[in-house]
């Protein structure tokens, strides 16, 4: 028994001086090495990544804001603050969303999408953030209908519950995503079936021609209606699409978002920066044609 | 999980400021959202990006915008180009505009103005003494460069020194002042500028965004990286670990009494790295009074590299492997003779 702990006891203390010896090479020899290879290396990434700093446009908020590496850490003394750098950017962040890894409309389209009309896609892309692509350009008719939406998490996908109570308002980990009835079950309306079609095609795309492109795009967008919901069709008191309280947006926040500022902001807006808001696509006339057009009356 | 002892001591007195944060934060309070902004600006998602490819973020963190300096100043204060509301796409703001807050000493209306001045005569600034513009003028920082929002680093004086405001201090205020707002506000700005107003590191990683750019620091012939050989010493490793007693870049470039803006190049005699000015750097009264002027000729920016200090290069390698050498064969003897101990019998046997 005696030798046996003495066989243990020398087995520890091998281990312990091969830790050692690795400790010790690591901090001595090893350091040298690395740090030979290292700078030659650095020196190659630096000039690699000064190139690439001039080759990328890095646009997508999720690369910016959200999977952003140059993070930043303010020691204000009683608080630290974490945040995501933007370079230029003088307003401090402070929130940490993770992105949206669920959507596949995403995938294509980039997480800011909206960028069409001028005065607007800041609103859009604010309300993309937390409201799912399918929202509002997906109208479902007839026995699809349900006027069920739900909160999926950004990062797993699954439904979750709202996470408006407690949170500032739009900075949620959480997107919107509407239910269809399909034989007579509800189902969310990215099902797995529609993202895989989707996320199949974006594998293959390359090898694809471009009929079979075509063909494969009018499917993944058959669900999209040509017209999106509108502001208005949310903000309004009577009928808004999104039953808001279900969703658990307290009293006070609804009120808010239908309050007479924000549909009084939105009449504003399509009157005097977006009147094609309201008739997509058409072309307006020119200023000259309007007198033209208000003189022959 | 590892938790270093300043983080520790900033999660506790985060933690201990909570119920103070909550219940007292002059927070909303100080808004100057007059125009109603933040109806729209206070969504995290309000971003697009511009017609030169270029990431715009528009949102603003009431909360964070509240404890900054600029609380007080209305966002058409700086946006001056906001009218009305809805409005169209914002100009670039203009840092020296006249803003709608009096300096209190001149009862003019505030203005960064005379920062552009001090700023051009410095090594920072665009235009060389002739008046021409300088080679790769576009390295040469504007004022985003260096500054985000600056944000309040109140200090607490009342038994303990430490970061936060004093609930005691308050009390004393409130004798005598009785809008809590004013307090909050005057509180943070005075203890705010009573000590550094970003912490060292914050500042060493300030400059490092230039400094440590080994492209620029080739092209304008600067002798080291400043920031990375900054971390190799003393001074630089103590600002790893959070002290704020530790100096940092502007504490030995920039002449006392002056700002950050008027920091001089060091062939400027009146420069305070100035070769007649250095050694007052070190023994200055808050640092090491005493020292000798000899302490500041050491090479404060030594990379250790074998191109700019071969020197401490092989002074460094000589003491790396000294002690490697020494201790690597040190241990291999113990294990042998430990692995003679496991099995004292075992022989190697020699082929005949």
């Amino acid at each position: 028994m005696k030798n046996l702990f003495y066989k243990i006891y020398m087995l520890g203390f091998m281990a312990l001086t091969v830790f050692f010896i690795y400790i010790i090479w690591e901090v001595t020899f090893a350091h040298i090495i690395e740090e030979y290879y290292g700078r030659e290396r650095a020196l190659e990434i630096g000039q690699i990544v000064e190139q690439k700093k001039h080759e990328a446009t890095k646009t997508s908020f999720e690369k910016i804001i959200l999977e952003s590496d140059e993070k930043i850490k303010h020691y204000l003394g009683y608080k630290i603050l974490e945040e995501r750098r933007i370079k230029g950017h003088f307003h401090h962040i402070g929130f940490q969303i993770g992105p949206d890894k669920r959507s596949y409309c995403v995938d294509c389209h980039g997480d800011m999408p909206h960028d069409h009309i001028k005065e607007l896609r800041a609103f859009l892309n604010m309300h993309a953030f937390f409201v799912g692509c399918e929202t509002c350009h997906v109208k479902l008719e007839g026995a699809q209908k349900t006027r069920v939406y739900k909160w999926y998490d950004r990062t797993t996908g699954e439904l979750v519950e709202s996470p408006v109570k407690g949170s500032a308002p739009g900075a949620y980990k959480a997107k919107i995503i509407p239910f269809e009835r399909v034989d007579g079950k509800l189902q969310r309306i990215d099902s797995e079936d529609r993202m895989a079609f989707s996320r199949e095609y974006r594998e293959k795309e390359k090898s694809l021609s471009q009929a079979q492109k075509s063909r494969a795009k009018k499917l993944i967008h058959k669900i999209v209606s040509k017209q999106p919901a509108i502001c208005e069709d949310c903000h309004q008191k009577e009928a808004s699409l999104l039953p808001l309280a279900d969703l658990g947006y307290p009293k006070e926040r609804i009120d808010s978002i239908m309050s007479t500022e924000v549909v009084g902001m939105i009449k504003n807006y399509t009157k005097f920066y977006m009147p094609r808001m309201l008739h997509p696509g058409e072309e307006l006339p020119k200023v000259e044609e309007k007198k033209a057009v208000k003189s022959e009356i | 999980m590892k938790v270093s002892l300043p983080y520790l001591k900033s999660y506790l007195l985060l933690f201990l400021s909570i119920p103070f944060l909550i219940f007292s934060s002059p927070g909303s309070a100080s808004a100057a959202d007059i125009g109603n902004c933040l109806l729209c600006h206070k969504y995290p998602g309000m971003s697009r990006v511009d017609e030169e490819g270029k990431f715009r973020l528009f949102f603003i963190n009431e909360s964070i915008f509240n404890n900054g300096v600029h609380a007080k100043v209305k966002c058409e204060g700086c946006h001056t180009d906001i009218t009305e509301i809805p409005h169209k796409p914002a100009k670039k703001v203009d840092c020296l505009v006249e803003c709608h807050i009096v300096e209190p000493s001149s009862e003019k209306k505030f203005s960064h103005k005379s920062v552009e001045t001090d700023l051009g005569q410095s090594v920072h600034g665009k235009i060389d003494s002739a008046g021409k513009s300088k080679k790769y003028a576009n390295d040469f920082p504007e004022c985003k460069d260096c500054h985000d929002e600056p944000l309040y680093r109140p200090l607490s004086f009342f038994k303990k020194v430490r970061p936060g405001i004093s609930e005691a201090s308050l009390g004393r205020c409130r004798v005598c002042h009785k809008k809590d707002e004013f307090i909050y506000r005057f509180y943070n700005h005075v203890t705010t500028r009573l000590h550094k107003s970003r912490n060292p590191i914050n500042i060493a990683e300030v400059c490092a965004r230039c400094h440590n750019d080994s492209q620029l620091v080739e092209r304008h012939g600067l002798s080291t990286k400043a920031v990375f050989s900054y971390g190799e010493t003393f001074h630089g490793k103590a600002a790893r670990f959070l002290d704020e007693r530790i100096p940092d870049c502007l504490d030995c470039h920039v002449n006392k009494g002056e700002s950050a803006h008027q920091m001089l190049s060091h062939k400027n005699t009146q420069a305070s790295t100035n070769d007649m000015n250095r050694g007052k750097i070190c023994s200055n009264i808050d640092c090491h009074p005493n020292a000798s002027p000899k302490l500041a000729t050491y090479n404060v920016h030594a990379e250790f590299n074998l191109k700019q200090s071969p020197a401490q290069y092989f002074f460094t390698v000589f003491f790396i492997v000294l002690t490697g050498g020494t201790l690597l064969p040190l241990m291999g003897i113990i294990l042998l003779d430990l692995i003679r101990r496991f099995f004292p019998n075992a022989v190697i046997k020699r082929r005949k």
